[in-house]
């Protein structure tokens, strides 16, 4: 894990190797959500440990962003689809 | 106000037993039918999209989005109705203990808990404009109420999570 800002990469478009290369899960800063459930639900969906949930937790509110999955896209919408189950503000991109 | 004891503390076997005033109940008791009402509100409502956000922000990536939104976002509303009728189920369960009322929850019920009371916070939390700064609302304010009501939502969410995270 890094603490680094993540670069955000414009897609481009019609360029080939794009449906290879693989996804990441962003999930975004708000102002609602507490930092302990975001810790609780980083852990419970990805089985981070305490120390690597709260890293991401903290990059989330430092940084407004991080990347806490990535892979193929199928795995990638499932694990937005669990972090929007629990009220987190997720999306996936592909990775730079 | 506040029991002397925690809100929520282990129960027998795997629940927990949350104890809330009997205008605690009451409160809660009415929060639902706000949920609800987000539920069949159109996207453009500002509060139905924090709760279904989109998957992607790319625009070339409008048909993967529409394919999410046509597949799963009904899977997540069905999940947050059972949710909700867990939750509703279990103020019925809800028996007198001194001043309090306690109710007996199944991790299943905690779950569906977290996930309501969390889902009420977002709802309220858009409504009223809740940034990371703090709030200083005067009594006298139009919305002082669900201000009140947001902070003490956040109060019992706080307590539920520090209880599993233990």
């Amino acid at each position: 894990m890094t603490t680094a800002p993540v670069e955000i990469r414009e897609p481009e478009i019609g360029e080939e190797t794009t449906a290879d290369r693989p996804w990441m899960v962003i999930v975004w800063n708000d102002p609602v959500n507490l930092m302990s459930y975001v810790v609780f639900v980083f852990q419970k969906l990805f089985g981070y440990s305490r120390k690597k949930a709260t890293k991401l937790m903290r990059q989330v509110h430092d940084e407004g962003r991080a990347v806490v999955s990535d892979g193929p896209r199928e795995k990638c919408e499932a694990d937005v689809a669990r972090l929007h189950a629990h009220g987190l503000w997720a999306t996936m991109e592909h990775d730079a | 106000m506040s029991p002397r004891w925690k809100r929520f503390r282990r129960g027998s076997g795997d629940t927990l037993v949350v104890s809330l005033a009997p205008q605690e109940i009451e409160l809660l008791e009415q929060l639902p039918s706000q949920l609800r009402e987000v539920f069949d509100a159109p996207p453009s409502d500002p509060a139905a999209s924090r709760l279904f956000p989109r998957a992607y922000l790319d625009p070339t990536e409008e048909e993967a989005e529409a394919e999410y939104e046509a597949l799963v976002q009904p899977d997540l509303l069905r999940e947050r109705l059972d949710a909700l009728e867990l939750v509703t189920a279990s103020f019925d369960r809800a028996t007198t203990a001194g001043e309090w009322r306690e109710i007996e929850l199944t991790p299943d019920d905690v779950s569906a808990w977290l996930g309501v009371l969390n889902d009420l916070r977002l709802v309220l939390g858009t409504r009223l404009g809740v940034t990371e700064e703090p709030r200083d609302i005067r009594d006298d304010a139009p919305d002082f109420m669900a201000h009140t009501v947001y902070d003490w939502l956040t109060h019992l969410q706080g307590e539920l999570v520090e209880q599993l995270l233990g």
